[in-house]
């Protein structure tokens, strides 16, 4: 088992976030965690890389207990992350925002360098490696964290909608880096908001409603569970229903 | 920067006190790169690290005292005093950072504020440092160690010396991992965490060195100046200026101190010598004036603003070239 959550909850004052939220992880699966906004998926996500220190319960990867470990010695021991909003490096050019990245497993400029122009070739960016990262659009600004992240060389990656926001197209071609990067051997936990995301590429799903885990099983056999379609799908529906009428 | 560039910049420096004759012009020159020298260390802390230090002058202030202060107490050379104030510096600057750099944000500044405050009223009430009168050097050379010469010309070329070894370590930190750290944490501390940079140590560690090389310029003023007092070594205004003088060139950049330096101190000295006594005052005015046209006009300083002009040239001049060049397919297939 690569990563195991067991019981997390995170209490911000007397709003509690996250209530008992339970998660294992095998080496080589894609979790997808899904659920309507605010449910606690970002919380939860957030407790996985050490952004917050869980109130309750414990986090294990890979043998280690980083319950209380920082993001630093999260990304050190090999789980990577990526942003909701794109947190990349505006006033670097693309090339130093992966160079960034690299330094954590090879310290000297020269292997650094390497390292991140096999990542750039990987993630379609090299043409445009000396641009500053300002210069990108939301779609280059997704990409480009998702290649400082595997420039870091992590074993878990974990991706807070990196898809979101963008157009069909911009989303397959997403899809297809994700793909390849799974087949590279790294293993993955999605939150996303766009059904076809999960339902193409994701084992397992987790749905969270109100803080806690409502259901978990493969994508199919989730979206027809009905405490899933009440909880998320069936509020969306409904939604746009009313926004076609 | 081309080859020839670098050369005929280090000719400059190099020749400059040759070519003058007129004590003013020595005196100004040793100015100029006193300020570069504490505005290149501010630059290491506040410039690639971007955690604005606006009390620089505790290390400044450090560095100045400590040579007169074993010569007070000992008679000995200011020499002595050097890596004390170095020490003292890098203590205080882990008293200072280790709590704030936890944070992120104003913290840092705020703290850094404060303690300079701290250290100058204490400084000024003291009288083993001197209270407000402060403390001065030996006024007649013993030997060549008390470093007291007539001329300014042997400062320059002491300050010189310091400033290309601190701007040599700054261009190796700048192409290392360190220095792909340190910008990586300007520009957002959160994602570079995520990416395991170990934050809070790298901050750590350009403070100190920050701290090491003002705490030198303090003692290369006082060596040259041989009196210090609380307002000439720990006030506000020379921590002010170091900040103004490095965004002023370009906050973050090798060389915008230097630049910074250059325009400025003999701006100010001019500014002095015109207004008088009186114009002591309007060095503040005008110093809020520049704060004010760098926040927002241009945050990155000349140096940027250079750099954006000859980018437009650029992209201007290859779209001139790309015109031609459709313009020349146009006539050539209607003539075919």
């Amino acid at each position: 088992m690569l990563l195991k959550a067991e019981n997390v909850s995170m209490q911000f004052g007397g709003f509690r976030a996250v209530s008992g939220a339970s998660l294992e992880i095998n080496q080589g699966e894609i979790i997808g965690l899904i659920g309507p906004n605010g449910a606690g998926k970002s919380t939860f996500f957030n407790c996985l890389v050490g952004d917050l220190r869980p109130t309750e319960g414990r986090v294990w990867f890979d043998g280690h207990d980083v319950t209380q470990a920082s993001p630093e010695e999260h990304a050190k021991l090999g789980i990577g992350r990526t942003f909701q909003l794109p947190a990349t490096f505006e006033d670097l050019s693309i090339l130093d925002n992966v160079m960034v990245g690299a330094f954590l497993r090879h310290p000297r400029v020269s292997d650094a360098l390497e390292a991140a122009h096999r990542v750039l070739e990987l993630t379609g960016l090299s043409e445009i490696a000396q641009q500053k990262a300002k210069t990108l659009g939301t779609p280059g600004r997704k990409r480009l964290e998702i290649a400082r992240v595997l420039a870091t060389e992590p074993k878990l990656m974990l991706l807070d909608e990196a898809l979101a926001g963008l157009t069909p197209v911009e989303v397959r071609r997403a899809i297809e880096l994700v793909r390849k990067i799974h087949q590279s051997g790294v293993t993955l936990v999605i939150v996303e908001h766009i059904m076809e995301v999960i339902l193409t590429l994701t084992d397992r799903v987790l749905v969270f409603n109100q803080g806690k885990v409502i259901a978990s099983g493969k994508p199919s056999d989730v979206v027809n569970d009905p405490a899933v379609v009440e909880a998320y799908l069936g509020r969306s529906l409904s939604r746009q229903k009313g926004r076609a009428a | 920067m081309k080859r020839t560039g670098w050369i005929a910049l280090a000719l400059v420096l190099v020749l400059f006190p040759l070519s003058f004759d007129d004590p003013y012009y020595e005196q100004l020159g040793s100015l100029v790169l006193l300020a570069a020298i504490s505005a290149s260390a501010w630059n290491l802390i506040g410039g690639y690290a971007g955690q604005v230090s606006v009390g620089n002058a505790i290390f400044f202030g450090a560095g100045a005292y400590m040579p007169l202060l074993f010569y007070k107490l000992w008679m000995v050379s200011p020499l002595f005093g050097f890596p004390a104030g170095i020490a003292v510096s890098i203590v205080i600057a882990v008293i200072i950072g280790i709590p704030t750099f936890r944070l992120s944000g104003h913290y840092f500044s705020m703290a850094t504020i404060a303690v300079a405050e701290l250290i100058r009223i204490v400084v000024s009430n003291w009288d083993f440092l001197g209270a407000s009168i402060g403390l001065t050097g030996p006024a007649v050379a013993r030997d060549w160690s008390d470093l007291i010469f007539r001329s300014s010309t042997p400062y320059y070329y002491m300050f010189l010396a310091v400033l290309v070894l601190l701007l040599f370590i700054t261009y190796r930190i700048e192409r290392s991992r360190f220095g792909y750290y340190l910008r990586a944490i300007r520009s957002g501390e959160r994602a570079a965490r995520s990416l395991g940079v170990p934050v809070s140590r790298c901050k750590l560690y350009i403070f100190m060195l920050s701290a090491t090389f003002t705490s030198l310029a303090g003692s290369l003023y006082v060596v040259k100046f041989g009196f210090v007092d609380p307002s000439s070594g720990f006030g506000t205004l020379i921590s002010v200026n170091m900040v103004i003088i490095a965004a002023f060139g370009g906050a973050g950049r090798l060389l915008g101190p230097l630049l910074g330096a250059v325009i400025l101190i003999p701006l100010q000295s001019e500014a002095n010598s015109f207004f008088g006594g009186g114009g002591t005052g309007l060095t503040y005015i005008i110093y809020g004036a520049i704060i004010m046209l760098i926040a927002r006009y241009e945050p990155g300083g000349l140096l940027e603003m250079w750099d954006r002009f000859r980018e437009r040239r650029a992209s201007r001049r290859n779209k001139a070239l790309e015109r031609a060049q459709a313009d020349s397919k146009v006539q050539n297939s209607t003539a075919g």
